[in-house]
């Protein structure tokens, strides 16, 4: 395959592909001083080794990237040359723009088909493996030169096509990302991470599925394993932590109960007030007026 | 029919458990709360988590087994790890999350202390070893780093004084969980001053001491209702995890020790005197007036075998540690005792008894070329077993051990209890219940129920199931390999230091 470099705004090729600012296949014969000096990422980037040995820092971690590895670089990370040049070999470089955010609208725009859902699965899958390089994943390369195959072609399907493609190697690279965290051996170590996704976002109102996801399993395999290890289902470990910090809240005054019922992710003040009530005895009124004797709220 | 409940507050979990007046168990539930880790020498638990935690778990056991099984609870007795710090303002509020036994950010102030005249006397009153873990080393600590929320704190209280509180009013303390905080004085059962001194407090701004039958009062209203429980349910304070498990593991009269290897692990005699240890290796806690349980802790126990099965089992599938493990238990039963002169030092997490050397780091020794992966989990099983071996040996250079009972979940697996009947030269029973401290909790209740006249003959009816005899060809290999294990273990405190300073570094 000859190198290409396809830029947004400058080549034609990407005009019905706003979102891809970049799209190229890089072969270095020479090393060049300078060449790759670390810069921060605007963008989702996705760097494929097709030849060589390229030694790189990606969010202050080093790395050496052989043929067949991945590597991405969320936006805001840091990517350069370990010695700020980029070595002898061929890769692809592929950017995409990508919001990360708390919001639950989706991160991608709507060139994406993958459902706001999913598109926060990847989202949060990617930042808590917190893993910028994937090795051996022999689907990359395939999927990469399909997408330069079709964006050359001008075929009937074009557009759907390689936004599909596109959507398949989110999907290809988050998945990837999952199994090779060695987590998959460590319940408790990643059941952990999912304490802290939770604790990040608890107005967020989490599914089964969204928690499965972070561990590689289906729901069924997930509750089992939840059951096993808390004593809990996934959503009644939810509530338990939902309360614990909503009993923190009412134990400082000046916080309104609608305020902290939405923000520990219940639908509203009725529906914490009643939960609340079934399990502690105490209405959160109650509670508050006996945690904080002097307060007058 | 009436029943005894038991609320245990572990490291990682609460567990439940339900008896009936004769001692047989009538269900068992638990549920994890997590352990954060900020810092690399931060261990710290959210207290709101494990009160609403325990709760939820014991609300959900009364409603779905208690009470449509027609049983009546007259007592809920509990039980608590040892040596959490947790800070309360003036309103009882939380000042942060409570700091749990394994945190060791203060591990300058341990080794200062336990240097000097003072940390000997402080030792020979309260007990407790000076060690990070020490209450005493953690309040030194926030005095000196975190002054603010020291200034504000009105009272420094334990994870269970803290539960006790929420649920009936006092703030109280156990003598049992009070020995082990490093600021009470074991022979007079009252605040130590020295200790007060040294940490820079006065003795109002901590719990209430109280005998481990007593009851800190009634249960609050709103939890009768939530969990359907009669106003006469008795509510009592209890003892410490490493204290019920002795007593629970039948251990009364001298002559008997226990040993119990979950995830860390611990050797244990109880007896009338203190075992006065004059290089403060050993701790000398209060079940009861006039009755110490000595011993030694160790960091290593079961969580290094799940170590090595994470890293090196083999996984048929995600996240199966169980069958991971039972594989490799296998292949362990395959190499003969002694893994053909593999030796392995467990001191992954650092050492407490018997050398204290929180920079111990973990050793494989005496690797040959015949070494197969097989002898590697052998070994790691053995050297586990070794440690806990010294840790009874230096008990034995003050009290005569006939027998031995093991629990937790390494220690009874058969082939682990094997090994040590086999290093210790000693007969060993394994626990018909399995959650030995659950059983202390029982027994305490009913004896003080008057079921039993005293904790003495409460001990006395745990029924022991299985028993091993040593098998003496093994022991004498074990013995061989034993003398080059403890050599090894102090041997290599120099490098250990300037290794875990590198890594601490990295």
């Amino acid at each position: 395959m000859n190198q290409f470099s396809l830029q947004q705004g400058v080549t034609i090729e990407l005009e019905q592909f706003p979102h891809i600012r970049e799209f190229a296949l890089q072969k270095n014969a020479t090393i060049q001083l300078n060449s790759f000096i670390p810069y921060t990422a605007e963008y989702l980037q996705i760097f494929c080794v097709t030849d060589g040995k390229f030694e790189w820092a990606i969010d202050q971690r080093e790395y050496v990237l052989f043929p067949g590895d991945v590597a991405f670089v969320l936006p805001g990370q840091r990517i350069g040359g370990s010695k700020g040049f980029l070595d002898i070999g061929a890769i692809f470089r592929l950017q995409i723009e990508m919001k990360f955010s708390e919001s639950t609208d989706s991160s991608l725009g709507s060139w994406s088909t993958l459902s706001p859902a999913d598109q926060q699965s990847i989202e949060r899958q990617l930042l808590v493996n917190n893993m910028a390089v994937l090795f051996q994943v022999k689907e990359a390369i395939e999927m990469l030169q399909q997408i330069h195959a079709e964006l050359m072609a001008y075929e009937l399907g074009r557009v759907t096509r390689v936004n599909h493609l596109l959507d398949s190697l989110l999907i290809m690279i988050a998945r990837q990302s999952t199994r090779q965290a060695d987590s998959r051996r460590d319940f408790p170590r990643t059941f952990m991470k999912l304490e802290q996704a939770l604790r990040n976002n608890l107005a967020h109102q989490w599914t089964v599925e969204e928690m499965a996801t972070l561990f590689g399993l289906g729901t069924t395999s997930f509750t089992e394993r939840v059951k096993h290890y808390t004593g809990f289902s996934p959503l009644n470990y939810l509530i338990n932590i939902r309360i614990s910090e909503a009993i923190k809240l009412l134990k400082q005054p000046n916080v309104n109960f609608t305020d902290i019922a939405l923000d520990t992710g219940f639908y509203s003040s009725q529906h914490f007030s009643t939960t609340f009530k079934k399990l502690t005895g105490y209405t959160p009124g109650e509670f508050r007026k006996r945690s904080v004797p002097n307060d007058t709220n | 029919m009436e029943c005894i409940v038991t609320v245990e507050l572990g490291t990682n979990a609460v567990r439940v458990m339900a008896f009936d007046l004769q001692g047989n168990v009538l269900g068992t539930t638990k549920a994890t709360y997590p352990t954060f880790h900020t810092e690399p020498d931060y261990s710290e638990q959210d207290p709101e988590q494990i009160f609403i935690t325990m709760l939820y778990v014991l609300k959900n056991f009364l409603t779905e087994k208690i009470h449509p099984g027609g049983y009546r609870v007259i007592s809920i007795c509990f039980c608590a790890t040892m040596h959490s710090v947790l800070m309360v303002d003036k309103n009882g509020v939380p000042l942060g999350n409570a700091i749990i036994w394994a945190d060791n950010r203060g591990r300058e102030e341990a080794q200062e202390l336990k240097g000097s005249a003072m940390g000997k006397s402080l030792y020979e009153s309260t007990g407790t070893p000076i060690h990070p873990m020490s209450s005493l080393v953690k309040m030194a600590w926030l005095k000196q780093h975190d002054r603010e929320r020291f200034k504000k704190t009105n009272k420094f209280l334990s994870i269970k004084s803290y539960v006790l509180q929420q649920l009936t009013n006092g703030y109280v303390i156990d003598y049992s969980l009070a020995s082990a905080t490093g600021l009470f004085n074991i022979h007079t059962l009252k605040w130590e001053q020295a200790a007060l001194d040294f940490a820079g407090i006065d003795a109002n701004r901590l719990p209430e001491l109280v005998p481990v039958f007593h009851t800190p009062g009634k249960l609050r209203n709103e939890f009768q209702v939530s969990l359907g429980l009669p106003n006469s349910v008795k509510i009592l304070v209890g003892s410490s995890d490493g204290c019920l498990a002795t007593l629970g593991g039948g251990v009364w009269e001298e002559g008997k020790a226990i040993i119990t290897i979950e995830e860390s692990g611990a050797v244990r005699i109880i007896g009338r005197e203190v075992v006065a240890d004059p290089e403060q290796r050993l701790f000398n806690y209060l079940l009861a007036e006039n009755c110490y349980v000595s011993g030694g802790p160790t960091n290593n126990g079961g969580i290094i075998f799940e170590w090595y099965a994470k890293q090196f089992g083999d996984f048929r599938t995600a996240f199966d540690v169980e069958h991971t493990m039972q594989r490799l238990i296998n292949d362990a039963a395959e190499v003969p005792a002694g893994a053909d002169g593999l030796i392995f030092l467990p001191y992954l997490l650092g050492e407490r008894a018997p050398i204290w050397n929180a920079n111990a780091r973990g050793t494989f020794f005496g690797i040959n070329i015949k070494h197969e992966k097989k002898h590697f989990v052998r070994a790691v099983m053995e050297g586990i077993a070794y440690e806990i071996y010294s840790i009874g040996k230096t008990l034995q250079e003050h009290r005569t051990i006939n027998s031995l009972t093991v629990n937790g979940s390494f220690a009874s697996i058969p082939i682990c209890a094997k090994i040590l009947s086999d290093i210790f030269r000693l007969p060993v029973s394994i626990g018909r219940n399995p959650d030995s401290i659950a059983q202390g909790a029982f027994l305490l209740s009913a004896t003080e129920l008057g079921i039993y006249k005293s904790l003495d003959e409460a001990a006395r009816t745990v029924v022991l199931a299985t028993t091993y005899q040593p098998n003496t060809q093994h022991s004498k290999v074990y013995q061989k390999y034993f003398r080059v294990f403890e050599r090894l273990s102090t041997k290599l405190t120099a490098e250990f230091e300037e290794l875990s300073n590198l890594q601490r570094e990295a």
